[in-house]
């Protein structure tokens, strides 16, 4: 069941130079998260990521899209159905 | 028009109706037992408690089902439709404005300084390919995810 995924968050969140994780599907709806993304920023990132791929024309080109800050970025990515977001401060 | 009312109840209780189930859990119409009733031998304690047992796991048995086949479809005539369409919006407009106000769904740690974030190096590619990996594996872990039904919802059940 979803325990995989869970792990998978958990495994995540052990790389010092990650702190959040997000996981949405394509409505924004949360599918797990951890550290600083929180359920709410479920619809902002899948409609970022969305937005980005709706700039190309090539379907099989998936954008990642980045949010840059002094302190971290804000990496976005879709896979398929879902929307992954991993926020890493600078190491 | 399909079917979107529940009950065939036409009082003005918009909330009563909005609250009431699809289904009614027990349909009056179509006794389980077939309608026939049993008749116990004359003294016989045990056979009675054994009927009394028998009926009290049919009177729970009864309670647990929902006979989705005694559920009548009820149409809904065009204008009705189209009041209670204009109810509910009217309904949803006043709630939207006594709503509070939810917070700002911002990102987290946006800058205030752009261009020192602009000046800086480019994004890592190391970092463009770990969440490249990370939403790969989050994607093989949700396909894992399956609805596991242990039990059929809707039983055919054989009345005689």
């Amino acid at each position: 069941m979803e325990s995989t995924l869970e792990q998978h968050l958990d495994d995540t969140m052990k790389n010092p130079a990650v702190v959040g994780v997000l996981c949405t599907d394509q409505q924004g709806h949360n599918l797990g998260c951890r550290g600083s993304l929180s359920d709410e920023h479920g619809g902002v990132v899948s409609v970022l990521a969305k937005q980005a791929a709706a700039l190309t024309k090539d379907p099989t080109d998936t954008p990642t899209v980045c949010l840059e800050s002094e302190s971290g970025n804000i990496l976005v990515r879709s896979h398929g159905t879902i929307t992954v977001a991993v926020h890493k401060i600078a190491s | 028009m399909g079917c979107c009312y529940s009950s065939d109840n036409k009082s003005e209780d918009g909330n009563k109706q909005e609250r009431e189930p699809l289904i009614s859990p027990n349909p009056p119409s179509k006794p389980l037992n077939g309608g026939t009733s049993w008749n116990p031998g004359p003294g016989s304690s045990a056979l009675s408690n054994e009927q009394a047992l028998l009926s009290s796991i049919l009177t729970k048995t009864a309670q647990n089902i929902i006979d989705v086949s005694a559920a009548d479809a009820i149409m809904v005539e065009p204008h009705e439709y189209m009041d209670r369409a204009r109810q509910y919006s009217t309904k949803l407009t006043v709630l939207s404005t006594s709503l509070p106000q939810n917070k700002a769904l911002a990102l987290p740690s946006l800058t205030s300084q752009p261009h020192q974030v602009l000046a800086s190096d480019l994004v890592p590619y190391s970092d463009v390919q770990q969440v490249s990996k990370i939403a790969a594996y989050a994607y093989s872990a949700i396909s894992q995810i399956k609805v596991d039904a242990k039990e059929d919802l809707v039983v055919q059940f054989a009345i005689p």
